[in-house]
């Protein structure tokens, strides 16, 4: 098993710096040259020339994507090139844990409420709890998170006023956001948890431990939850990453801090730095996520060695 | 099979099981034709403005009212599905030929090549399709081809997964043995034998793809870096709208309900065709 895991960990470092490479090559491909856009209006050969060699962008292509990578371990991305006082390595860390604590919360409410729904549902299964649960699970996996960010603000925020627009720093801030993002893991944790449930609950063992006496509750907690949980504990990898990538929609709606707002105006702008650098960060976050996925599934599943 | 059961006892028998997929099926053809047709159903253009007539609640003339720039909400809903559509079934078109072709391939001829290539399917799916989606159209421009490839990019590595696990079980069935007795090419095994096999699939799978790739599309859009203005798609008529959230709600809901429900015809439309072609999932 330590075998499978550094060769796992080890897999993911080749991946990591081929998704690095072809990121770096997208940016340097893209349309729009850099060295105009930052001079703007004062642009003419010379200065455009010198301007290159400065920045490194006259050596060669091989060169320039070790300084990249060489750069980047040490978390220094250079500057943005549309506001050239910014750091984007300081952006990012400003701006990472916004979205992180963001995605955190979102998952642990997915994963409460879609196990609860997924149990409930598989408890109920062909009656009207479970037609319900499954026409919720439906919507949450067909509705647009901005579509639901957009009844909940009608609702909550302008109809009742319970809960701001939008906005960054108090408790009640949260609450809209966690909701939204939450939305879609949860309709799918309660899809996996139902199905998996439902398989636990037709073993033997399960109803042994009915027979000799013991009551669903205790049935549900002692052996087919432990039992059904691993497919779950998968989902929610996946959901973490979900609500990561939900940020983009979120963070635009609520006016949040994070770093997908920034992704998403740098887009806009065209700031090659930034978008490059953002997008290197979300590759590294998902290759971390893929490999803590697959490790915490070999840990829990005494059937998967290698 | 279930499906010619299903249709032995006529189509009522199909439907009345089958209601919500029906539901959804009748739905989309709606839309489809509005869609179509959307220069001979509406009465204006997707840009004209009304200044004199902006935020009208629906009334003759405009049924579904205007927007903040007096253009008529029911047009735009027409025009938003028409690029809508076209940006989905182009996509999901490109996706489900490389797909297959890659599926194909990779399935049959097994080995190193077979490895390679779905080391590389692994790669892509282990990503997010929304962050594919946003790197491409964020890196390249918000261009309709650009929108149509960055939604390909994410939806054929699991067109490909679908594909190559059939052709694998299909590769040591008979019926290839005797083409291949026969002296058939390994170009034509793939092309006259295999290809046919998967199609049911690939049916399936393009409709449930529909439906992602029409979300994704809408976020794109939505976010700002999809569909431009002024044409319309539903995510940017949400978008465009979405600050008069509270004076004019019905400027974001008729939009939202219309790309809701769409996702969810062709999620229900695409469920009952995979229980229709799969008789393991019908118990489940």
């Amino acid at each position: 098993m330590i075998r499978y895991l550094a060769y796992r960990a080890a897999l993911a470092i080749p991946l990591f710096l081929g998704a690095a490479l072809l990121i770096f090559l997208a940016g340097h491909y893209a349309p729009g040259d850099p060295v105009q856009t930052l001079l703007g209006d004062h642009y003419n050969p010379q200065t455009a020339a010198r301007m290159r060699h400065e920045l490194g962008l006259d050596r060669p292509l091989a060169i320039q994507f070790v300084a990249y990578v060489r750069n980047a371990v040490t978390f220094d991305f250079g500057t943005s090139y549309v506001n050239p006082s910014w750091r984007v390595g300081e952006i990012v860390r400003q701006t990472l844990p916004v979205s992180l604590g963001l995605a955190a919360l979102a998952v642990a409410l997915a994963a409460l409420a879609g196990v609860a729904l997924g149990v409930a549902a598989a408890v109920s299964s062909g009656r009207t709890a479970d037609r319900l649960i499954q026409i919720g699970v439906l919507s949450g996996l067909s509705v647009p998170s901005f579509v639901v960010a957009a009844v909940l603000v009608l609702v909550f925020a302008l109809h009742w006023r319970l809960l701001p627009v939008a906005g960054w720093g108090r408790p009640e801030d949260y609450v809209l956001p966690v909701v939204v993002l939450a939305g879609a893991p949860i309709a799918y944790i309660t899809r996996i948890t139902r199905s998996s449930v439902a398989q636990v609950l037709t073993e033997d063992y399960v109803r042994t431990a009915r027979s000799k006496g013991l009551r669903v509750p205790a049935v549900l907690l002692r052996h087919v939850l432990r039992n059904a949980a691993l497919p779950v504990v998968t989902t929610v990898g996946i959901a973490f990453g979900n609500a990561i990538v939900g940020a983009f929609v979120v963070e635009v709606v609520f006016n949040i801090p994070g770093i997908a707002r920034i992704a998403v105006n740098a887009i806009l702008q065209r700031d090659y730095t930034v978008i490059q650098t953002v997008m290197l960060v979300y590759t590294a976050l998902f290759t971390a996520i893929n490999l803590a996925v697959d490790i915490s599934y070999v840990y829990l599943n005494p059937r998967v060695r290698y | 099979m279930r499906s010619a059961a299903g249709r032995s006892r006529g189509w009522g028998t199909l439907v009345r099981r089958e209601w919500p997929a029906a539901l959804g099926g009748v739905f989309l053809a709606g839309l489809i034709l509005l869609a179509a047709a959307a220069p001979l159903v509406t009465g204006s253009t997707y840009d004209r403005q009304d200044l004199d007539h902006l935020f009208q609640g629906p009334l003759a003339g405009h049924w579904l009212g205007t927007d903040q720039f007096g253009r008529d909400v029911a047009t735009r809903i027409i025009y938003g599905g028409r690029v809508t559509l076209a940006v989905g079934f182009s996509a999901v078109l490109a996706e489900s030929l490389v797909g297959v072709a890659w599926g194909t391939v990779a399935g049959f001829y097994g080995g190193g090549l077979d490895n390679i290539l779905m080391r590389i399917v692994d790669l892509l799916i282990a990503f997010p399709s929304m962050l594919l989606a946003i790197l491409v159209t964020g890196i390249f421009g918000p261009s309709l081809v650009n929108i149509v490839l960055a939604l390909a990019l994410t939806a054929w590595p699991g067109t490909a997964r679908i594909i190559r696990s059939e052709v694998v079980a299909l590769r040591e069935r008979e019926f290839i043995e005797g083409a291949r007795a026969l002296g058939a090419s390994a170009v034509r095994i793939l092309i006259r034998h295999l290809v046919p096999n998967v199609m049911h699939l690939v049916v399936v799978r393009a409709t449930l793809d529909v439906s992602a790739l029409i979300l994704i599309e809408a976020t794109l859009s939505f976010i700002g870096i999809g569909v431009q203005p002024p044409r319309p798609s539903w995510g940017l008529m949400i978008s465009e709208s979405f600050q008069y959230l509270h004076s004019h709600p019905h400027l974001v809901i008729v939009p939202a309900a219309v790309l809701s429900l769409t996702v969810v015809s062709f999620n229900l439309v695409g469920g009952s065709l995979t229980a229709a072609f799969d008789p393991r999932k019908r118990s489940a």
